[in-house]
């Protein structure tokens, strides 16, 4: 019986996971799964940048969609839009900066505006940024462009670490790790958990790159020399198994909901 | 603030050098003489010798060979790009630019010979300044 109230009301459970440390592992490793398969479609497969770019937007845009129509949080759609939502934020950075050059000044300060707008936009017309109630379409469409915001945003910054201070990955990864630890005790402190949480969004893609760069850069470079295959691989079993375990989890629930 | 500002122009500046001093490479196809510095990119040897390579093969007039073999080159240096750039960004620029060029002549619909030899050669010589061979 309540197996069929849930599915014929049209009211909406929250769309977004909860905030754990799996969200965070997930999260940091699916940006550097997502470019160094966007990377091996455009250079070693040959499709170049323009194909790979439809591609990507195309079924960005279908996960997207099935993630939009669902009526509660479904892991492994939420993972595959994050995903590719990582993919397509990092490639409008890098058509701007390779393709139209576009300088990461410029880049990286258009999108600081741009996300500062989706915020306000969005507080104003629904007088809160809280990511605990994602229940109406309005509120999940901010939700998604603020994180592909965050993926642009957090590529530019990146790229311009690199260029203007000339830090590798190493200390990319060292860096943004402090200031990642950093938002962590400010929210632990009592620091405003929305703004800890948007601020940790941006700063966790660069920290993902320097690490996923670490780890497969050769050792010439003072990387591990894992190579991006066996990365990938290795990064990829990880969130397979704990997007798994997120989706077993909520469909045994649902089964014990269903039973009772 | 400042530090911005000065970036930026020193960025603009070398950018509108490589433009300027293009033309008069290509035009000559010989070495010109350039300061004997060695670039902090380091080692570049593994990506000058698929060029050199490439460069051979464009000589006998086999170009769809070439633009099989300059893949390698591509691939190679897409993937060192996290270990590269941080050394020297603006001469990484320079190199990636270069190769960016030699890249498409190689993969326009019909390559064209002259265009093909010409940016191969330059991208030899961009190698061989940043190395302080020349």
């Amino acid at each position: 019986m309540n197996t069929l109230i849930t599915s014929t009301t049209s009211k909406w459970l929250n769309k977004v996971p909860e905030i754990t440390l799996a969200f965070w592992v997930i999260k940091i490793m699916s940006t550097t799964v997502g470019e160094t398969g966007a990377d091996f479609l455009a250079v070693n497969a040959g499709w170049g940048q323009g194909m790979t770019r439809v591609v990507m937007g195309a079924l960005l845009a279908m996960a997207l969609f099935t993630q939009l129509r669902t009526r509660r949080y479904t892991p492994w759609i939420y993972w595959l839009t994050v995903v590719l939502v990582s993919v397509v934020g990092t490639q409008i950075t890098d058509l701007l900066t390779d393709g139209l050059g576009v300088s990461l000044y410029v880049s990286t300060s258009v999108f600081a505006v741009a996300l500062a707008a989706i915020f306000a936009v969005w507080y104003w017309l629904e007088r809160t940024l809280s990511i605990h109630d994602i229940v109406t379409r309005s509120r999940e469409l901010f939700y998604w462009s603020a994180i592909l915001c965050t993926f642009a945003l957090g590529t530019a910054a990146g790229d311009l670490a690199t260029e203007a201070l000339g830090l590798g990955f190493t200390w990319g990864a060292v860096s943004f790790g402090i200031l990642i630890a950093a938002s962590y005790a400010a929210w632990r402190m009592g620091g405003n958990a929305v703004l800890t949480f948007w601020i940790g969004y941006i700063l966790t893609r660069p920290f993902g790159a320097a690490l996923g760069d670490l780890l497969t850069q050769a050792k010439t470079y003072g990387g591990l020399g894992m190579g991006a295959m066996w990365t990938s691989a290795l990064f990829l079993t990880v969130i397979v198994m704990l997007v798994a375990l997120a989706q077993f989890g909520m469909d045994n629930r649902k089964n014990v909901q269903a039973t009772k | 603030m400042s530090a911005i500002v000065v970036l930026t122009l020193a960025a603009g500046c070398s950018k509108s050098d490589d433009t300027a001093a293009a033309p008069t490479t290509a035009a000559l196809a010989t070495p010109v003489p350039q300061p004997k510095t060695v670039s902090k990119l380091g080692d570049l040897s593994e990506f000058g010798n698929i060029t050199a390579d490439v460069a051979a093969i464009v000589d006998k007039g086999d170009l769809p060979a070439a633009k099989m073999r300059i893949k390698d080159l591509e691939i190679a240096w897409d993937s060192a790009e996290a270990g590269l750039k941080p050394r020297a960004a603006n001469d990484w620029h320079v190199l990636d630019k270069a190769i960016d060029h030699a890249l498409s002549a190689l993969r326009a619909d019909t390559p064209d010979p002259v265009d093909c030899k010409k940016k191969i050669t330059e991208l030899l010589i961009t190698f061989d300044s940043l190395q302080g061979k020349v």
